[in-house]
């Protein structure tokens, strides 16, 4: 068992991590490749300060027009984003078994903040799970691999708050844990979670085609 | 709604749609839709489809959503689920059926005005994705008949209402014979070399709006401009053959009209108050003949307008009193970033000026352009039920005048000022600055 | 629908049998080393953990002695605590911080061993 629990704790951790960082990167570069190949053009609209205009614009709470429509929506959404990051990186768990396998450790978010937020991930990603069943235009867009979606990000989040109250199966919940946050990290790249690089780029090229082409906003 | 509403049966209302659907053999449907989707496309389509996490924000942008009562199937997201997303699962296995909704969803339930990509987060150009619906369609000769139409007329004469040439000439001289009526000196100078300007407007002008063209030649008049108007094919700038995905059609109507500009030397070419000419030529076309921008200056009547008006060519006698509101078209405020130049010109021209909300690049669509309106009769009732959202915006301002400086939209508006009996009269810019403005005879040297 | 019920009752019951049913009094390691201690003690039993390992004369295992990070043979140091020469935090004096000895003491011997607890919650269990 501890061999099972050293290979999914160590190597296996390192190998999604991998899986994730080239994965995104390799989907990166063949987008580039494509784009130069097929549709060079594209790149000849493409201007750096239109398209982080564009980006930074979204990125501010609130600003885009569309996102002060659905306010609770949007609200719910940026906070999850933030601490789907936040959360893994700097829980005291992590970092203490990054710590012990490659001397490196950063301050960590105090354990009962870290046990609200995680519960504020998961009420998020119920939230989400309803919408998609009670907003009709939603729902109307919405397959199962969308809620199997969700699922993928709730496991690890479920599992890991669980474990860290030792309610029960504890062995079995940590397993589970660690499993299901190397399955999300692997699937990122294959999988619609990798608009984590090509949302940027999608936003990029619009904001140059308003910004330096149409001299439009486009938030 | 209920489950079932994902399978509407639409109705057999449009005969070349009908034909051509018959014609149809289940391999060439394949065949098209799979060269269409994997050989015209690249990483950008890929990115478009992958990256949709279906979370719904572009709703509220699409006036068809406002319109029926958020009604999910008009979501922008959903016009993709059913036409790309399905044609994509099922590798361009569709039936006829199916290809009879996409025809109607994309050439009739989206004006590709473009406002959904400014309302998705991650910027994903639906309008991109109707428009390769439409160019599938295109290929399997399944586009509706009346905006077909029009574009067999421009393949045939380079212009979109089948005016002949002769025709063409005798408009302009017709209007400059009854020009120097008032003004004495006043010509529509004809394929004048080297001409500072190439003025340019879209068939609808010569055919039916012929009194446009008279305002436009005493606007340059009294400015004393140096202008000319090509008497050959080149001179329509419509372009109705980009919105039918047409793509070839489309090339060859924008490098006739860059073509006829060279020949004639001119520094720029302006253009008359629409739209989609003005996507065509400034954004479109050009692409299609491999320039980035366009070859040649192209200036949108508000920029021109607002020039003459800022440098003193023009001068206002007594400004418009009447209570206006200005209608921003998708292809010059979102298209172009021209909304606050009309604005500069409104104030300049109008003493009563109300702003419609949302406004700018946020304005709603007429519900007229992007082809829609060209799809002819058949559509028109279903179009003013979609345009509900947009007569609620007119009404909500309680102006007299509504300003809507492009044909489409001037059309459209009309439509809905009609239908929903608002008590509106719609203008050009033009129309405003030719009421207002001093008509001064232009004197060489003054 | 019901597997979905059954299976959140069968959670709710293992959560309410966690918390009424606590863990008896059990022999830890003395955190008070730690000024803000974030997990409870270690449960560990010295002379019982000893006997399981087959560590009964191995003192210098654990109470080793270490000098200019040379270990030195022979000796060991059962008259002092993990933290009179492991300070709470790294520096050029303290290679070794005091939480990493220990995890390292006890986690990768059971790695290595192949035998006792390795998971955050087996040793550090909730009072």
């Amino acid at each position: 068992m501890n061999a099972f629990i050293g290979f999914i704790m160590g190597p296996m951790v390192w190998i999604s991590a991998m899986i994730f960082i080239f994965g995104l990167l390799i989907k990166f570069i063949f987008i580039i490749k494509e784009v130069r190949e097929k549709e060079q053009y594209l790149l000849s609209y493409m201007t750096v300060r239109h398209s982080l205009r564009s980006i930074c614009a979204w990125l501010i709470p609130f600003y885009p027009r569309s996102t002060r429509l659905r306010p609770v929506y949007y609200g719910v959404s940026y906070l999850f984003h933030i601490l789907l990051f936040v959360l893994p990186v700097f829980l005291f768990s992590h970092i203490v078994l990054m710590d012990q396998s490659l001397n490196l450790s950063w301050p960590a978010l105090h354990d009962g903040a870290a046990d609200i937020l995680t519960l504020a991930v998961i009420l998020a990603l119920v939230f989400f799970s309803l919408r998609r069943r009670l907003e009709p235009d939603v729902r109307f867009l919405t397959s199962v691999k969308d809620h199997l979606l969700i699922l993928m990000v709730l496991l690890p989040f479920v599992t890991g708050f669980l474990a860290y109250h030792q309610v029960f199966l504890y062995e079995w919940m940590v397993i589970a844990h660690v499993l299901s946050g190397e399955f999300l990290l692997i699937i990122i790249p294959f999988s619609r979670f990798s608009h984590m690089i090509t949302a940027p780029l999608t936003r990029a090229y619009t904001g140059s085609e308003f910004g330096h082409v149409r001299h439009a906003k486009d938030w | 709604m209920n489950e079932n509403d994902a399978e509407i049966i639409e109705e057999a209302t449009d005969e070349a749609v009908e034909k051509g659907l018959e014609r149809l053999t289940s391999e060439r449907i394949s065949e098209v839709i799979n060269q269409v989707l994997h050989k015209e496309t690249g990483a950008r389509f890929k990115a478009y489809v992958d990256t949709c996490m279906r979370c719904g924000l572009c709703s509220d942008a699409c006036s068809y959503f406002l319109s029926n009562d958020r009604d999910p199937r008009f979501s922008p997201a959903a016009k993709v689920k059913q036409t790309i997303w399905e044609m994509l699962d099922k590798k361009g296995k569709v039936s006829k059926d199916f290809l009879r909704r996409a025809v109607h969803i994309a050439h009739l339930e989206c004006n590709v005005c473009r406002r959904c990509s400014m309302y998705c987060p991650f910027g994903i150009d639906m309008a991109y994705m109707m428009l390769l619906v439409r160019r599938i369609c295109h290929k399997l000769e399944i586009t509706p008949q009346y905006i077909q139409d029009t574009v067999n007329s421009h393949s045939v004469t380079m212009n979109q209402m089948w005016v002949k040439e002769d025709e063409w000439i005798d408009t302009l001289q017709w209007q400059e014979e009854d020009g120097r009526e008032e003004f004495e000196d006043l010509r529509i100078p004809l394929d004048k070399q080297g001409a500072d300007i190439m003025y340019s407007v879209i068939a609808p002008e010569p055919k039916f709006q012929a009194g446009l063209i008279y305002q436009a030649a005493v606007i340059m008049h009294a400015a004393g401009m140096n202008w000319t108007m090509p008497s050959r094919p080149g001179w329509d700038n419509s372009n109705m053959a980009m919105f039918t995905g047409d793509n070839e059609i489309s090339g060859r109507i924008a490098r006739t009209f860059f073509e006829t500009a060279a020949k004639l030397n001119v520094k720029r070419i302006v253009m008359g108050e629409c739209g989609h000419a003005f996507r065509s030529t400034y954004d479109v076309g050009n692409r299609q003949l491999a320039w980035t921008m366009a070859p040649i200056e192209v200036v949108h009547a508000i920029e021109f307008y607002h020039e003459l008006l800022t440098a003193g060519r023009i001068t206002i006698k007594e400004k418009f009193s009447k209570k206006v509101t200005l209608h921003d078209p998708c292809n010059v405020s979102r298209g172009r970033g021209l909304h606050d130049m009309a604005r500069k010109i409104v104030a300049m021209t109008c003493s009563d000026f109300v702003e419609m909300t949302p406004n700018r690049e946020h304005n709603l669509c007429c519900g007229a352009g992007g082809g829609v309106i060209n799809c002819g009769p058949p559509y028109k009732k279903e179009r003013m039920r979609n345009n509900r959202a947009k007569a609620e915006q007119l009404a909500a301002t309680g102006a007299e005048v509504l300003i809507a400086p492009c044909h489409n939209c001037h059309s459209g508006l009309e439509d809905i000022i009609h239908h929903y009996n608002l008590n509106m009269e719609v203008k050009f810019l033009g129309d405003v600055l030719f009421e207002t403005m001093e008509k001064k005879i232009y004197r060489p040297g003054e | 629908m019901k597997q979905w019920v059954f299976f959140m009752v069968f959670i709710l019951i293992m959560g309410i049998s966690g918390l009424v049913f606590s863990r008896e009094d059990q022999e830890r390691l003395d955190p008070s080393a730690f000024e803000t201690p974030r997990r409870p003690g270690a449960v560990f039993s010295h002379d019982g953990h000893n006997e399981k390992a087959g560590l009964s004369d191995n003192c210098a295992l654990c109470h080793h002695v270490y000098e200019n990070k040379q270990l030195v043979e022979g000796e060991s140091s059962e008259d002092k605590t993990c933290s009179d020469c492991h300070g709470l935090k790294s520096g050029p004096e303290n290679g070794i911080p005091l939480v990493r000895a220990f995890h390292a003491r006890c986690r990768e011997c059971h790695f290595d061993s192949g035998k006792g607890p390795v998971l955050c919650g087996q040793c550090h269990m909730k009072e």
